[in-house]
């Protein structure tokens, strides 16, 4: 196949972005929309989001009783049963933040100050309870595995800004309980997939040449393979995509030296880690990821997914047994180096074009599990998004007194898909790809009901 | 053109190109050219077609440069495509379905028969030619030079084998004097059962296939190697694809033999969430979709999918008609071949005795255990810090959060561990533990999977009542598609066990009448061969298809496919033996310019490796290749880093193989987690086996080279290739590295640069032998070892 520079350059994520190529803007759109980048914060294992961000003074109130009337009616979730189960109040003091006055729980001291910042979205909702479907749905828009992820699409349509680093990477610890599918690409190429960054030395695999070999004979090896490689392309001149393949070890090369600076934390001051929680026992492994986050939005990298509670039995999901526990533990680990990314961010004036977005799988049942736990709860849950130039300090929809629906301004995946989208010049009705005869959106045949304008205050 | 041709490639341009904007999801300018209605009512800026008048249509002036405006925005249509439009609109601009009904869509139409045409030329050698040459004439090209016997036996082998040749079958094949070493050669690789493995390879992709089911959990399908095993087998024993089909689809209706029978595997080798028995019903949804539109897209090469929810824009396929297809498939439920009926039954009866022997087995084993383990976690819990103490005694629910962290920190350390509780047994519990331990042994010394083969069957003669969705009153009988002439299935004679729906499914489809079966089959052989199908979206033949390229090549393809029994083996020697086949890469300058993609032929396209291909190919230089064939999913050793993103516990996601011997076998016989990919194959596309895969993506990516570079998998076999290539000095090892790695000896130049190279590294890295590895590392990574001319 006799692709074009430009074609192989645009599939490999590495030159023009499709947005540049074929004028995904809409016309009518806000061109106020600023969004170059995001930082995606998701909190694996399902956030209670009656105690963080969704105060429901009804539970308290009715602390103990099962819900009245056909309230639980139609809700369905692995363990517990909606007519029988009782409501349990939220442990945790909610507070009026910021200028705002929005209502954050006291599990987010940090986040709260940045409270200004926030756009929060309380009408989510899906329906997929259980935790691989559930993280399928929000990362590619569906809950069976094979999609393309929301990560790949956006640079898919974005192309790089760096091509020495990958245009999306991911950071998680490993254990995702949908498995590496949720930042998969799908049916687009191989090139839109996420890049699993780890910690240590070496945040690619196989970035480091083999045990024993030294740079020098690395360099040697390499040199060999691009001298047999040219030999082999002057009498085949016609076919770019051996060219392709040659610049694709330049490349890898290039990646040995700048991927290991990209995550050399050394070079960051005391302060900026303190910021972060860095080298505290509780924050000190997200905040790395967090300032690791904002170390690569500064170096083009387009789309940085960044899951929290991905160590097998150290998740959100402890919720179940232990409300209580689990959801102090794993907010302390996320709070300072989630405001400290915000502070970071804006100081460096990077805010203004980098969306962070901060969101679970789903929520948690307003109603108890054993004595101090929360079930899966699908039904209605929240997120929140700050930068960019939306308008923080805000809510957006709500659910039902007892926290149990989404009510008014429900949005459901697709919405927050095409709205993402949208915050980063694209139009998800034309972000399309060929797959089996048809034109594949991320937001499939929905989406109507996007947020952008709400978001943007326009 | 054809009318029907006509209508149906300019309604499908349409739709390739304009109907993302101008459709029935967007309407820019208030227009919609997805019907023919809509084109005549047209948008703000007034009708869009006048039929019969090309230039006084607005839709034929924005796409050939007469307005301001130029559509379509993403690049002006090629000047056949402008051609297709004009006589479109000429010619009345009719609406296939309007036009001719449903049924005359050209791939619904029976396969006609076709002559090859007449033409006086050395280069026809078969008919395959005749078609090609045709084309080639017509488009003002000429065909490539045939290629030499070094490419041509790499090519043949890589295309039948998926393995390339060893210097030596380069060797013998370039000195065979025959007139017919070519025949000879692609009869012998046919017959080889390396062929199986290859084209299994295929199959498998499209019928989504995996050793787990996905998900969270991601638990092992125990046996769904064994319907991977018949794929391979039915492949080289040149199972008629009819055959193959029926099997496939109705085995357990249509045939006694078990062997038949497994391939009904086909229906339980996908993803599925079973395991939770949690959300029956979703997963039922999930399920009835997974096998219409995998049926559909693999056997029949339609995209249905779109009908689920209503009724299709593009195909004659309604939503009721998706129904009656999953009407087929309701009644299925998941069932298992006794491939030796015996061996089988004692299997079972062993299973249930050794189960009832294990309860009272852990009962006696935890009785001796039991004391001890209360004094260690006394003792162990006595030497903790006192606050951490009172957290163990307290009741769980009213530990504090602090008693509760303490709780979990501790809980690991001071659970005794079994070499310390052994080391505390008397004598005499010693030597009853060892009776317990031999009696688990001689339960399990002969633990193997059983002789069975995952498969399906049907719940009964009357399946579930299948309705479309909102519409509950009226229950959907099952039956094909209507705009292929299907009816009704009836309902089983009277005593029937199933209701032979499937069966009547699958005989449908097998049929030599079908307009289909055989095209769609044909064609993805040839795109295997080719690099592109005759009509390019392999698993689509509806109306969003892209047209032939050969339409009639392909009906003579069909037709003769049919008539020599639907045998792949000859398709494969028919598609071979071609002048088409045995040309060179190099395209000519005007090949170039007028056909870029290479659709009309006139040279060989080059394809890089694919996943599989790339390490089998590794494994062979370093002579390492384990052949075996068969069996269970064979587990390699990975790195940590490597590992990487596993949903579960190493532990039990991820159980090595135990003979280190069984990690050099070919790729088909590695483990296919649905969750989890090898790194090396999922860098070089491998599918996920979630949906059907029907063309693997070629991407050139840099993690792909620094896997292939700096992988353990790379390095080690780099040294295994130096350590059997250390005879003689540096000219000879690098000779030795080079005939392993590329099948040939390297030029005076080449020699030259790998003398330098190993020089240079042996002082670099202080051994030949490491220097060596480093060359066969370097030409592992090379486009010639990468690539097929």
């Amino acid at each position: 196949m006799y692709t074009s520079r430009r074609q192989f350059l645009s599939r490999a994520g590495q030159g023009f972005g499709l947005v540049a190529l074929s004028g995904l803007m809409q016309e009518n759109l806000l061109a106020a929309t600023k969004a170059k980048r995001i930082i995606y914060l998701f909190m694996h294992g399902g956030v209670s989001h009656v105690d963080t961000f969704d105060p429901k003074p009804a539970l308290a109130k009715y602390n103990g009783q099962p819900l009245p009337g056909s309230f639980g009616e139609g809700l369905v979730t692995s363990r517990i049963d909606f007519r029988k189960a009782r409501m349990l109040a939220s442990p945790w003091n909610f507070t009026r933040s910021g200028q705002s006055g929005i209502e954050i729980s006291d599990l987010y001291p940090h986040v709260q100050k940045h409270a200004d910042k926030l756009a929060v979205i309380r009408s989510c909702h899906g329906d997929a309870f259980d935790h691989a479907p559930a993280i399928n749905l929000r990362t590619s828009g569906n809950q069976f595995p094979g999609r393309p992820s929301l990560g790949a699409w956006a640079t898919y349509g974005l192309g790089s800004e760096n091509k020495n680093l990958p245009s999306f990477v991911v950071m998680s610890d490993g254990a995702m309980k949908s498995g590496a599918g949720a930042y998969g690409s799908g049916f687009l190429p191989a090139a839109y997939q996420g890049t699993a960054f780890r910690s240590g030395q070496n945040p690619v695999l196989h970035l480091a040449s083999p045990a024993g070999i030294t740079p020098e004979a690395q360099k040697e090896t390499l040199s060999l393979i691009d001298r047999m490689n040219r030999r082999h392309f002057a009498t085949r001149e016609e076919d770019s995509t051996l060219e392709a393949r040659i610049s694709s070890y330049e490349l890898a090369y290039r990646m040995q030296s700048e991927a290991p600076d990209a995550v050399d934390l050394t070079k960051e001051s005391a302060a900026a880690k303190a910021l972060y929680g860095i080298d505290e026992p509780m924050t000190d492994d997200f905040g790395r990821k967090c300032l690791l986050a904002r170390r690569l939005v500064e170096r083009g990298v387009r789309f940085v997914q960044l899951y929290q509670g991905t160590n097998l039995g150290d998740d959100w999901d402890d919720a179940h047994l232990d409300l209580l526990g689990s959801h102090n533990k794993m907010a302390k680990k996320s709070d300072q180096p989630i405001a400290g990314l915000l502070t970071d961010l804006a100081s460096r004036g990077l805010l203004d074009s980098t969306l962070v977005v901060w969101s679970s799988e789903f929520g948690r049942t307003p109603l108890a599990e054993g004595k101090n736990g929360r079930d899966h709860h699908p039904y209605g849950f929240t997120m929140w998004m700050a930068g960019a130039g939306i308008a923080g300090g805000r809510v957006l929809g709500s659910t039902d007194e007892f926290g149990l629906r989404a009510v008014e301004q429900r949005k459901d995946v697709h919405d927050v898909h095409a709205t993402l989208l949208r915050l980063l010049g694209m139009d998800h009705l034309k972000l399309t790809y060929r797959y089996q005869s048809r034109d594949m959106r991320l937001t499939d045949v929905h989406g109507e009901n996007e947020f952008t304008s709400w978001l943007m205050n326009a | 053109m054809p009318a029907a041709d006509l209508n149906g490639s300019a309604v499908a341009l349409l739709s390739q190109k304009c109907q993302s904007c101008h459709g029935a999801q967007v309407q820019l300018s208030g227009l919609r050219l997805d019907t023919r209605e809509a084109i005549l009512h047209g948008g703000k800026q007034g009708p869009a077609l006048t039929p019969g008048k090309p230039q006084d249509s607005l839709l034929f002036r924005v796409i050939s440069g007469g307005e301001k405006v130029a559509m379509p925005p993403t690049g002006p249509l090629s000047p056949a495509e402008v051609t297709l439009l004009r006589e479109w609109i000429t010619a009345g601009a009719i609406w296939p379905t309007e036009a001719v009904g449903a049924k005359k869509w050209w791939s619904f139409e029976k396969v006609k028969p076709v002559k090859p045409p007449a033409l006086a030329d050395a280069w026809v050698r078969t008919p395959v030619d005749a078609f090609i040459l045709q084309q080639l004439r017509a488009k003002g090209l000429s065909a490539a030079p045939e290629a030499d016997r070094r490419t041509l036996i790499r090519r043949a082998m890589l295309d039948l084998h998926g393995l390339p040749p060893t210097s030596a079958e380069v060797a013998a094949f370039e000195k065979d004097p025959a007139p017919d070493a070519y025949e000879k050669l692609i009869d012998r690789l046919l017959a080889s059962t390396r062929y199986g493995e290859k084209w299994g390879k295929n199959w498998l992709d499209l019928v989504r296939y995996g050793d787990t089911s996905g998900f969270e959990q991601d638990p092992y399908l125990l046996y769904a190697w064994r319907y991977r095993d018949y794929v391979i087998d039915s492949f080289n024993a040149d199972k008629p694809y009819d055959r193959f089909v029926k099997e496939q689809l109705a085995g357990d209706e249509i045939y006694e033999e078990p062997a038949a029978q497994q391939g009904t595997g086909y229906y339980t080798v996908g993803p599925n969430r079973d395991m939770l028995f949690k959300v029956e019903d979703i997963n039922r949804v999930e399920t009835m979709t997974d096998f219409v539109d995998t049926t559909s897209s693999v056997f029949l090469g339609l995209t249905v999918g779109c009908a689920r929810c209503h009724d299709h824009k593009y195909d004659p396929i309604s939503q009721k008609d998706y129904f009656r297809l999953q009407a087929i498939f309701a009644p299925i439920v998941k069932s298992r071949v006794f491939l030796t009926y015996n061996l089988a039954r004692q299997y079972d009866l062993q299973e249930n005795t050794r189960q009832w022997k294990l309860y009272d087995l852990a009962d006696e084993f935890q009785r001796m255990r039991a004391p001890y383990v209360k004094r260690l976690r006394a003792e162990k819990l006595a030497q903790l810090p006192k606050d951490i103490q009172v957290a163990f005694e307290t009741e769980e629910e009213q530990r504090t959060p602090q008693q509760k962290a303490g709780f979990e920190m501790y809980a690991k350390k001071v659970a005794p561990r079994d070499d310390e509780v052994f080391a505390l047994l008397s004598p005499d519990e010693k030597s009853m533990l060892d009776r317990v331990k031999t009696r688990l042994l001689s339960l399990y010394s002969n633990y193997a999977p059983g002789p069975f083969s995952p498969s399906v069957t049907d719940s009964g003669p009357l399946g579930p009542p299948v309705y479309m969705p909102g519409k509950e009153s009226d229950e959907i009988p099952p039956g094909f598609l209507s705009a292929l002439g299907g009816g009704d299935i009836p309902a089983p004679p009277p005593g029937s066990a199933t209701t032979l729906r499937r069966k009547a499914l699958a005989e449908w489809i097998a049929s030599p009448d079908h307009p289909l079966t055989a095209r769609v089959a044909v064609n993805r052989v040839w795109q295997a061969h080719f690099g592109r199908g005759l009509v390019a979206t392999t698993s689509d033949f509806g109306a969003r298809s892209t047209p032939p390229t050969h339409p009639e090549l392909l009906e003579w393809l069909a037709g003769d496919f049919v008539a020599k029994g639907w045998s792949f083996k000859q398709l494969h020697r028919t598609l071979m033996l071609s002048s088409v086949y045995r040309q060179q890469t190099k395209p000519s300058p005007a090949a170039l310019t007028k056909d870029p993609e290479n659709q009309w032929l006139s040279h060989f396209t080059r394809r890089r490796l694919e996943a599989e291909e790339v390490r089998d190919a590794v494994l062979l230089s370093a002579g390492t290749l384990n052949p075996k064939m068969h069996g269970k999913p064979v587990v390699p050793a990975l790195a940590a880093e490597e590992l990487y993103g596993m949903s579960q516990p190493l532990g039990n996601a991820w159980v090595v193989t135990s003979d280190p011997t069984e990690h050099t076998r070919r790729s088909i016989y590695m483990i296919s987690r649905r969750n989890f990919r090898m790194p090396l194959l999922e860098v070089f596309d491998r599918p996920e086996g979630v949906l059907s895969c029907a063309r693997r993506e070629s991407s050139t990516t840099p993690t792909q080279s620094l896997s292939l570079l700096n992988s353990d998998f790379t390095r080690n076999q780099a040294l295994a290739l130096a350590a059997s290539s250390l005879r003689g000095d540096e000219a000879a090892i690098s000779e030795a590295v080079f005939l392993s790695t590329l099948a040939r000896r390297p030029d005076a130049n080449e020699l030259i640069l790998a003398r330098e190279f190993l020089t240079k590294q042996t002082q670099l890295l202080g051994s030949v032998e490491k220097a060596a590895a480093e060359l066969a590392r370097g030409l592992f990574n090379t486009n010639e070892f990468l690539y097929v001319d």
